[in-house]
């Protein structure tokens, strides 16, 4: 009883300023909420050849140089490919955060093409609570090749390809992020009567973070059946992305030849069975043209 | 063993706990002195060979107790703008304090002086406590300016941040790009809860 007290007293203290001090951060975590969007699902605005649910930041140029090799079954004679080379050069820019336009030049028939990508929906958390985003992508392809047949009437129409396509997706965790592509591919001529102008697919695409600074992606485009002659493929692409600052490098193996939607949804011929693979990259490089306010 | 039989003396010792135990309540009960800070801002500059990164937030929130003299400062990770381009700031939340994880970096414990909170002027006080950022918590005194001016709390502190000291790690490929120390600032303005 003599030294009961005074001991509890001494615990109640210690206890009620240990409470305190812990008290005062936890006051301080009854923080109002603020929207919290989710960042970074894929490392850069492409997962391989699909445009992935990124976009670039309002006043950054993204510069991409993209090349595919010839495909590993020619063999050494070739260098497995490494001899030949069909490219792309672009150029990406982030109208607003949500908003991306983009240029490029293929070599794959001589194409230029032109997109615009508008992201209506931010994955985010916090005061208001967004499980998905979503972007509409829209581009035009103008295919510049001689006319096979210059004797006949040519139109310049007949070069045009669009593609439009929704991209929806979700960041699920820290190092899984997954997007679906629903994609048409209209194409103002065709070589036969048999293809058909419109070609509808699904895209799936993933990417799987390693480290910091490495992930791995891999993208499936499912044709639906009926829309292309035997002989072309639905296209599979696998590789990683290496982040370097403002560099990403995206090393790849996939049996498409074009970087492009119209190539790579609907002119895919290669077989990933006999060894139809190109391996390739897209180096992207980015360019701060409107620096972010700083007040 | 007598003591217990002694009426007189228990009776005595009881009071006596009562009007401890009352004080003790009393002081638990009585609301303590609060100063609040809502939008304390927070600047950090890495000063490289090759780049220059500077970012700020205005979004610190901080509480001192002034009889007890203890406080805790908390800003959020992701409230930091500013940096050289939108991708630095992703990758400074992404890979460097990796802010998913750690949301706030936060600093609290007990000044070590005694400052009449109710004298207006400036003092100079040390700020010893915790200072977790990215997960890691290091026991830091922080030189503080503290001025009271009628019922307004204003406090300033200037400190560094060692990278390593709070596993951040600096890839060799950007090595020159980032300050291995980071010079912060802290202004905010207090007022009683």
């Amino acid at each position: 009883m003599k030294y009961l007290l005074p001991i509890l007293i001494t615990a109640l203290f210690t206890m009620g300023s240990q409470a305190q001090e812990d008290d005062l951060l936890s006051l301080l975590g009854e923080e109002e909420e603020t929207v919290e969007y989710v960042n970074a699902a894929f490392k850069t605005n492409r997962v391989i050849n699909l445009h992935s649910l990124e976009s670039t930041s309002a006043g950054v140029l993204d510069i991409k140089i993209s090349h595919r090799f010839g495909t590993l079954n020619r063999g050494a004679y070739e260098l497995f490919g490494l001899d030949n080379a069909t490219i792309r050069i672009g150029g990406d820019y982030g109208i607003t955060d949500q908003l991306t336009i983009g240029l490029g030049r293929s070599s794959f028939q001589k194409t230029y093409d032109g997109f615009v990508k508008y992201k209506f929906l931010r994955q985010s958390t916090g005061a208001k609570k967004m499980p998905l985003t979503a972007a509409f992508f829209a581009s035009t392809a103008l295919q510049t090749m001689k006319w096979q047949n210059p004797d006949r009437e040519n139109y310049f129409s007949s070069r045009l390809y669009y593609t439009f396509q929704m991209i929806v997706g979700r960041k699920f965790s820290e190092s899984f992020s997954l997007q679906l592509s629903p994609t048409v591919v209209h194409r103002n001529l065709v070589k036969t009567s048999a293809e058909s102008n419109d070609v509808f697919a699904l895209a799936a695409a993933g990417r799987i973070k390693i480290t910091k600074r490495l992930a791995l992606n891999a993208e499936y485009i499912y044709v639906l059946p009926d829309q292309l002659l035997p002989g072309f493929r639905n296209s599979l692409s696998v590789g990683f992305d290496i982040e370097t600052g403002g560099h990403v490098f995206q090393l790849h193996f996939t049996n498409s030849t074009s970087m492009i939607a119209p190539g790579f949804v609907a002119q895919t011929v290669e077989n990933w069975g006999d060894g139809g693979i190109h391996f390739g990259f897209n180096v992207s490089r980015v360019f701060t043209v409107v620096k972010p306010k700083f007040d | 063993m007598n003591s217990i039989f002694d009426m007189e003396n228990t009776t005595e010792k009881i009071k006596r706990g009562i009007t401890a135990l009352l004080l003790l309540l009393i002081t638990a009960v009585l609301p303590a002195q609060h100063y609040l800070a809502e939008e304390g801002k927070v600047y950090f500059k890495s000063d490289a060979p090759l780049e220059l990164i500077e970012a700020r937030s205005t979004a610190m929130r901080a509480i001192i107790d002034a009889d007890k003299r203890t406080f805790a400062f908390s800003v959020p990770i992701s409230s930091f703008e500013g940096f050289n381009s939108p991708l630095q700031r992703v990758h400074f939340n992404e890979n460097y304090l990796e802010s998913d994880r750690y949301p706030a970096a936060t600093f609290s414990g007990k000044i070590i002086e005694k400052v009449n909170f109710t004298a207006p002027g400036t003092y100079t006080v040390r700020a010893k406590g915790k200072l977790t950022v990215h997960g890691i918590e290091q026991e830091r005194i922080i030189k503080s300016e503290l001025t009271v001016s009628g019922a307004a709390l204003t406090v300033r502190a200037a400190f560094t941040v060692l990278l390593d000291e709070h596993d951040i790690t600096i890839p060799k490929i950007v090595y020159q790009k980032i300050a291995e120390e980071i010079e912060v600032e802290v202004e905010a303005v207090f007022t009683p809860e």
